[in-house]
């Protein structure tokens, strides 16, 4: 399989999809997340939550063992999550924990969590990314792969490959199906691309590049899957100060985008159009089309500039990373407004520039990629919230702030789904992003191979049921 | 005969100069191969003046309806996957590029020239300076060098301009000194010293003629390899913001859609080529021509 290059080895580091991926195969999560975002077992195999939401039982499997042998315990479990939310460590996952009051070992193969407050999307959180159960007292998580995982790691050279074998001890039975895997790192997704075409991997994550896909679409012996997901593109203009600190300007450029054109050009029609919130159609049973999104109106949105001051046009920089299709849409977006009399100058940066030092924050409006979670609390926390650590637009509204915190910490299902309506609501009528689009994630695998399913996150994909026909 | 030459001296310098052109497009055209580059080079200069009453769209018009068509009546060159006209964008890019890359070496030239009758005239310390100095920056590669410079000023069209100026300034100054240095030992440079002209005067008077058929044909050769590093700086992302129809960052665009939309990418590539060949061929040629006039 192509990827690009892994930094980061110790899970409570990783962020990049192939990072996880990697990780994901060699350890195990205590609890999984599916390709339909529900929870599912993994080493707990069952688990009980009080009626007050304060406690939580995990019963994990039996006969588990880390690569080195050892059995796994509970303690490793305790030891694992201790280290997670150790304030002390920095960690990036000390504030999702921080709720935690307690974690206890309550038997050999039984943990206790113990919740400061409830919290209605504590499995999803116990699910995190860099969740995976690590021996306790392990201080080479970097370097030594020791974990309960599918697969063991036989030889890692960084900027070169990291090769995998069926871990044969595995606690489920007849699992892994492959024999092993090689993540062959390819820093140029182009470069991936023709490894393919040239027999060199098997597999190719495209992530949301459109022009990758259909350029492998008609690729002999190529299977090509695409899956939607939540990560969207979010246009934002700070609501803080001039020119965003007038309402009337956000309405503007929301009336002078055209969302069926981008959602044409720039995805090419794959993913789902947006409606400026950043709960998508993944998340069914929130996501509500029952508040029209405005009609594109030239003549409209440049009234209302006129209204707001700005009879002779209004010139923004429209800063934005050049990866992804985030180039693409600033363009479409620069044409577009144009025709009401914004005049954009476009500012392309590398990642490492346009999050640099905070920038991203700073600047007037501005492309942001966000990926895809499994429950769309995320969201409305870290960016939309009054006090939300990445409140790029720097907005702040009393009414959505109240319905953003019952979502967040009401236990009732049928609460949470009309705040989150209402949400929806706001957002259409005055909130500070535009979301045009909702992409969706590509890969391309050799069709010799079968029971392959992509996750919304794609490194969370799981390959310990994919198996391969033929040769 | 004086007398005359004076009253009518406007006209009868314009004439001059007008004959001397003739004069000078003749030989230009004399061999087939300058005469295709000549043509080539006056094309794209006249696309870059005319380019905005040529092109039948805007830079950056998107009509969505039209997106990933291949070369028709209607698009000449196709659209790319943002529904832009390829062939307008291409007309368009001429001038952004040929101003670039021609500024950035007229002022390398001009620099270059006054560097290198400096330094090769007056020897010495000033001369052993700026000729390690600029053995140093020769010694990295051009577009590394433009790469540091521009990290360092910052990217805009202006920093474009500056670091061409920068990478190409120490070549044309080597050139004319070594001109000077084979001119300024001769007898007419000693005699015209002896009668007490100034500095600047045998410099510029009696010098700088000589210098002047190898400066035309260096400034036409850095010409074109400023295109080259325009154009290349541009693929690289640095330097240009898009939308610009910077020919360099549409290949780079079109690239990823290779296989679907070949004309997006084989268009401004092949642009590029054509207009280095022939400003190429027009150095050539000048040198040729220049040859024959000595």
């Amino acid at each position: 399989m192509a990827m690009q290059p892994i930094v980061q080895a110790d899970p409570a580091f990783i962020s990049s999809d192939p990072e996880v991926l990697v990780a994901n195969h060699v350890y195990d999560y205590l609890i999984d997340i599916t390709a339909d975002n529900t929870i599912a077992p993994r080493l707990a195999v069952d688990w009980d939550a009080s009626d007050d939401g304060l406690l939580y039982v995990f019963t994990l499997a039996k006969g588990v063992t880390f690569h080195d042998g050892t059995p796994l315990t509970a303690a490793d479990v305790v030891w694992t999550f201790d280290r997670l939310r150790d304030p002390d460590l920095g960690l990036p996952t000390k504030d999702l924990y921080s709720n935690i009051d307690r974690i206890e070992a309550t038997g050999k193969l039984e943990v206790t969590f113990t919740l400061k407050e409830p919290n209605p999307f504590f499995l999803f959180d116990l699910s995190d990314n860099h969740a995976l159960i690590l021996k306790a007292g392990t201080t080479d998580a970097g370097t030594r792969f020791n974990g309960t995982g599918p697969f063991k790691v036989i030889s890692y050279n960084p900027e070169d490959r990291i090769v995998l074998e069926a871990n044969s001890n595995y606690f489920i039975p007849d699992q892994p199906k492959l024999a092993g895997l090689e993540f062959i790192f390819f820093p140029d997704q182009v470069a991936q691309v023709e490894a393919l075409r040239g027999g060199q991997v098997d597999m190719v994550f495209l992530a949301s590049s459109v022009e990758l896909y259909s350029s492998l679409q008609g690729e002999s012996g190529v299977m090509l899957v695409d899956v939607p997901t939540n990560q969207f593109d979010l246009v934002r203009l700070r609501a803080d100060r001039p020119p965003g600190n007038d309402p009337k300007v956000i309405q503007a450029l929301k009336l002078a985008t055209d969302r069926e054109a981008i959602y044409q050009l720039v995805v090419q029609g794959h993913g789902a159009i947006g409606r400026d919130s950043p709960i998508g159609p993944m998340y069914s049973q929130y996501y509500t089309e029952e508040f029209p999104v405005p009609e594109r109106n030239v003549e409209a949105a440049r009234q209302l500039l006129v209204a707001a001051g700005y009879a002779d046009g209004l010139n923004l920089e429209l800063h934005t990373p050049d990866t992804g299709n985030r180039p693409n849409l600033a363009q479409v977006l620069m044409a577009q407004w144009a025709e009401a009399g914004v005049n954009l100058e476009l500012v392309v940066e590398p990642e490492s520039v346009y999050y640099g030092d905070n920038g991203w924050l700073e600047v007037d409006l501005g492309i942001t990629g966000w990926g895809s979670r499994p429950y769309p609390q995320f969201y409305l926390d870290t960016m939309l919230a009054c006090d939300a650590v990445w409140n790029e637009s720097h907005f702040c509204d009393a009414e959505l702030d109240q319905y953003i915190q019952k979502a967040g910490t009401t236990m009732n299902e049928v609460a949470r789904a009309a705040a989150y309506k209402e949400i929806q609501r706001i957002l259409i009528e005055r909130g500070p992003v535009i979301i045009p689009y909702f992409s969706a994630q590509f890969t391309a695998i050799r069709d010799s191979f079968q029971g392959f399913v992509i996750k919304p996150f794609w490194g969370r994909t799981d390959l310990r049921l994919v198996s391969v026909s033929g040769n | 005969m004086t007398v005359t030459l004076k009253v009518s001296r406007a006209p009868g310098a314009a004439l001059i100069w007008g004959r001397r052109l003739a004069c000078f497009f003749k030989r230009l055209y004399a061999k087939p191969l300058s005469a295709i580059g000549t043509t080539i080079s006056l094309i794209f200069l006249l696309i870059a003046l005319a380019g905005p009453l040529i092109a039948p769209y805007g830079e950056n018009e998107i009509v969505a309806s039209d997106a990933r068509q291949p070369p028709s009546t209607q698009h000449w060159f196709g659209t790319d996957n943002l529904g832009r006209d390829v062939f307008s964008r291409v007309v368009l890019g001429a001038r952004q590029i040929l101003v670039l890359s021609g500024l950035g070496a007229f002022l390398a030239v001009v620099s270059g020239a006054f560097l290198g009758l400096l330094s090769g005239y007056r020897g010495g310390w000033i001369d052993e300076g700026l000729m390690r100095f600029f053995d140093s920056l020769l010694a990295l590669p051009a577009l590394l060098l433009a790469l540091v410079l521009l990290g360092t000023i910052g990217h805009s069209t202006f920093s474009v301009v500056l670091v061409i100026v920068i990478v190409y300034t120490p070549i044309v100054t080597r050139v004319v000194r070594s001109v000077v240095l084979s001119v300024k030992s001769k007898g007419f440079v000693e005699a015209a010293r002896l009668q007490g002209e100034s500095q600047a005067r045998l410099l510029f008077r009696e010098i700088f003629p000589f210098v002047l058929p190898a400066l035309a044909v260096e400034a036409a050769l850095r010409f074109s390899y400023a295109i080259f590093l325009v154009a290349s700086l541009g693929f690289l992302g640095v330097g240009v913001q898009p939308p610009n129809p910077n020919w360099g960052l549409m290949v780079k665009e079109a690239r990823n859609y290779v296989d679907q939309l070949p004309w997006a990418l084989y268009f401004p590539a092949g642009a590029i080529s054509i207009v280095i060949i022939g400003v190429n061929l027009t150095a050539d040629g000048l040198k040729r021509a220049w040859q024959a006039a000595d």
